[in-house]
């Protein structure tokens, strides 16, 4: 797995500009949230977990998209399950790679947080743990599914339809979260969603590890 | 929740009418889809 | 041709209306909540027969990943859409009761704050059904994103249940006059009836669009 996962991020580095890109459009979502709401410091602030999330989950439709697109164009991916290195361990390199990935945009969208809405906070370390733990409720499904979708038509249409319902555990948990870390937590709540976050990351990485095998079966 | 809330009869009716309503149409669209069928 | 689903048709309308009259015009008013708690004698049959039809399709699921028998793809095909039905079903019902009780369409009540949110991932897997023209591999993925969306069913409803508790108290909408038992069980059947139907019927249809595109016999569904 370790070499799998060492070929992913081998392509993820090569690929940095659209990285870059991403990042670009993760921001640029965050300042049209802004403009949604209007210069309502007050509230910038109260939602700012929220679009910080929201950002996040629509910039992963973009990188989760991508991270099949290097098999599609060549169909690498028959050749590699040929190799001893099973389905699983493919989905783990690709997932842990995605997840990297995402956690990367979600961290670099913290400034442009804090700058856009005013949403600082001293517990920069819980945030970033829930930064990745966040990332990873969407890495573990968003791989799968994307398996599933660079491998038919309207890909971009269906991987967020069929992703985005799935991780609302995910995205209530880690926005709760962040929002009680930016806000104020005087009773301690933000523990209670982050075991919730650890359980769903627990359950989706084991079950779509083990389903993937049967979704790239040809 | 103090008082009692009067009226609604609009409200029941709409909810049973919708679920009356979306069965049976949904009855003939099985009937409907399977004729379709059975025509190739 | 079994005549069992159009026996099941039937029965089932004969339930749904004894029942539906039973809860309309014998069942005395409620408390406080007046007349609009009639609406409950037909959401909560509903709620449990989708319910029942959510299970069916993870079995079905579940079924087809270890056997590869087609009459399971069918079937899930059938009760997706079924569930999907119910689940529609079941939104419209739950504003209809919230808008006169609580005065607004939508309480982000977990119960139906769950049941909205695996209708769309329902929806998303009848796409992605829509959307792949091979059946073997229309099969397995459409089981795969079955079970996913299923297992992610309790998680959906803890965590709304969760974050629904910080913001409002307020009881549950099923909350029933305990005297009248009748429209409810009368209904929770006719809907039975009728789902059976309904997947039996849904199921033919899906099993002789696949006996078109498969080369291989199927089992009778």
């Amino acid at each position: 797995m370790l070499s799998a996962l060492r070929k992913e991020l081998l392509l993820q580095w090569r690929s940095r500009a659209q990285l870059l890109a991403v990042l670009v459009f993760g921001a640029a979502a965050l300042l049209l949230f802004s403009f949604a709401i209007g210069p309502n410091a007050a509230a910038l602030r109260q939602f700012s977990a929220g679009f910080l999330w929201l950002g996040l989950l629509l910039s992963s439709t973009l990188t989760l998209a991508e991270s099949f697109h290097a098999e599609m164009e060549n169909r690498a991916l028959e050749g590699l399950l040929l190799l001893p290195a099973s389905a699983r361990n493919i989905y783990y390199g690709k997932a842990i790679a995605n997840w990297i990935q995402l956690a990367v945009i979600g961290i670099s969208l913290v400034p442009v947080m804090v700058v856009l809405y005013d949403a600082g906070t001293m517990r920069i370390m819980t945030l970033v743990a829930v930064i990745l733990l966040g990332s990873a409720g969407l890495s573990a499904p968003g791989t799968l599914y994307g398996a599933m979708t660079s491998q038919i038509r309207s890909k971009q249409t269906l991987l967020p339809l069929l992703l985005f319902p799935l991780i609302v555990p995910a995205l209530l948990a880690s926005v709760k979260a962040t929002s009680l870390i930016i806000l104020g937590d005087p009773m301690g709540e933000a523990r209670s969603w982050i075991i919730l976050l650890i359980a769903f990351d627990a359950i989706y990485w084991s079950l779509c590890g083990l389903l993937f095998g049967r979704v790239v079966d040809e | 929740m103090t008082g009692v809330i009067t009226g609604g009869w609009n409200f029941v009716v709409a909810a049973y009418s919708i679920t009356g309503v979306a069965l049976i149409v949904y009855t003939v669209s099985l009937f409907t889809r399977s004729r379709h069928d059975h025509s190739h | 041709m079994s005549k069992v689903p159009y026996i099941l048709l039937v029965l089932g309308a004969v339930c749904l209306v004894a029942g539906s009259a039973a809860g309309l015009f014998y069942a005395p008013k409620e408390q406080y909540m007046g007349d609009v708690q009639r609406i409950m004698y037909v959401h909560v049959p509903t709620a449990w027969n989708w319910m029942l039809v959510v299970i069916y399709a993870l079995i079905c699921a579940i079924a087809f990943l270890f056997t590869s028998n087609y009459k399971w793809d069918a079937r899930l095909e059938a009760s997706l859409e079924v569930a999907t039905l119910f689940a529609i079903l079941l939104c419209c019902q739950g504003s209809i009761w919230a808008k006169p009780t609580w005065g607004v369409w939508w309480d982000w009540d977990p119960r139906l704050t769950s049941v909205a949110v695996l209708l769309f991932a329902f929806l998303g897997i009848v796409a992605l059904r829509n959307f792949v023209d091979d059946p073997p591999r229309r099969a397995i993925w459409s089981s795969v994103a079955t079970i996913i969306a299923s297992v992610d069913l309790p998680i959906v409803y803890y965590s709304v249940k969760w974050w629904n508790s910080l913001h409002q108290q307020q009881s549950s909408p099923s909350t029933v006059s305990s005297q009248f038992h009748f429209p409810l069980r009368a209904n929770a059947f006719g809907m039975l009836f009728l789902m059976i139907a309904f997947i039996m019927l849904r199921s033919r249809i899906a099993a002789a669009r696949l006996e078109n595109e498969i080369a291989p016999p199927l089992e009778a569904a």
